[in-house]
């Protein structure tokens, strides 16, 4: 009687592993709702738990924004490993390569920070001869609409810029939400 | 008999509880953890793949940033930097803003003694300054404490 048991036990224990197991690999990929794009995608984090390097304290990014542009820092005091903004690039797309969500994210980040810088600086330079047409004291008609221009240009430009930010916000999300923990 | 199915129930007992376990820490990261999201000025705290917001930090209007975060002690702790450092960055930059525009209009006015308007230009940059600082400083321990919170869920 105590045999059976114990082999009742026995068969029930490695069901309980072997389910456990298929279970973890089913949890390691949920599908979830992508913010903002109302579609579904795979988590990247069976790959990523394959590897031990690719752990939370070591890999986690965050980005620290100052004056107009942004330090990329991988952990919370870790080094600075590259800065965006205002005509500054950095191959996230490469950075964040093991999360395909982060990398639809840096994709648009990068397409965000170039709009924005171009318009950007573009209506900054036309502000600035707005300016000095006006401090000439030239009665010039054009020089209120540079001005204007200049300014809605700007403003334009630094609305892209954050919206860029936003997104870069996301794809650091998404990167550590696929890092190891 | 009965023993065979006691044994039985246990192991599917174990069965069952352990994928349970796993399913809410697997939850855990994409329900709660928080990120930052600027628009127009306000910076928003949201929190999990829904995006909740759960904080808006205004110019003038901060929020409780440390309760948010409150699991994580050393998020806490860059909380409490952000919190010490916002608001008298905002105020000091606004002054200085202000003070810069009394320094234009100051100029202007005919006759009066020229150390005013230089004063007051350099009264207005050195809050503006100070007041970036701070706004930085308190930036960079809330991308700090986030980063700090996210880490410590499962």
């Amino acid at each position: 009687m105590k045999s059976r048991v114990l082999r009742a036990l026995l068969i029930s224990a490695l069901l309980s592993g072997v389910t456990a197991g298929a279970q973890t690999i089913g949890h390691a990929a949920p599908t979830v709702a992508a913010p903002g794009s109302g579609t579904t995608v795979a988590s990247g984090r069976t790959a990523a738990a394959s590897d031990s390097s690719h752990g939370y304290d070591a890999q986690a990014l965050r980005f620290e924004t100052h004056w107009g542009s942004a330090d990329i820092i991988r952990g919370a005091n870790g080094p600075v490993i590259g800065t965006v903004g205002w005509f500054r690039d950095f191959d996230m797309e490469k950075l964040v390569a093991s999360s395909p969500q982060a990398v639809i994210e840096a994709r648009a980040f990068k397409t965000n920070n170039f709009r924005g810088s171009l318009v950007g600086g573009l209506g900054a330079l036309t502000l600035a001869v707005g300016t000095v047409v006006t401090a000439n004291s030239s009665n010039n008609a054009a020089s209120p609409i540079l001005i204007i221009a200049g300014a809605g240009a700007m403003v334009w430009g630094a609305q892209h810029l954050n919206a860029g930010y936003s997104r870069l916000s996301r794809a650091f999300w998404w990167y550590n939400r696929d890092l190891t923990r | 008999m009965s023993r065979l199915l006691l044994a039985l129930c246990t192991g599917a007992c174990i069965l069952t509880t352990r994928p349970t376990l796993m399913t809410a820490q697997e939850r855990s990261y994409d329900e709660n953890a928080l990120r930052v999201d600027e628009q127009h000025g306000t910076i928003r705290i949201v929190r999990g793949v829904s995006e909740t917001v759960v904080a808006k930090i205004g110019v003038f209007r901060a929020v409780d940033v440390a309760a948010l975060v409150k699991p994580s002690p050393n998020a806490v702790a860059e909380a409490t930097i952000f919190e010490r450092n916002y608001r008298p960055g905002t105020w000091m930059a606004s002054l200085g803003i202000a003070t810069l525009g009394a320094a234009i209009g100051a100029s202007r006015i005919s006759g009066l003694n020229q150390a005013v308007p230089t004063s007051l230009t350099i009264v207005s940059v050195s809050l503006i300054t100070w007041g970036g600082f701070k706004l930085e400083t308190a930036h960079r321990a809330l991308s700090k404490a986030i980063w700090w919170y996210n880490r410590d869920l499962k």
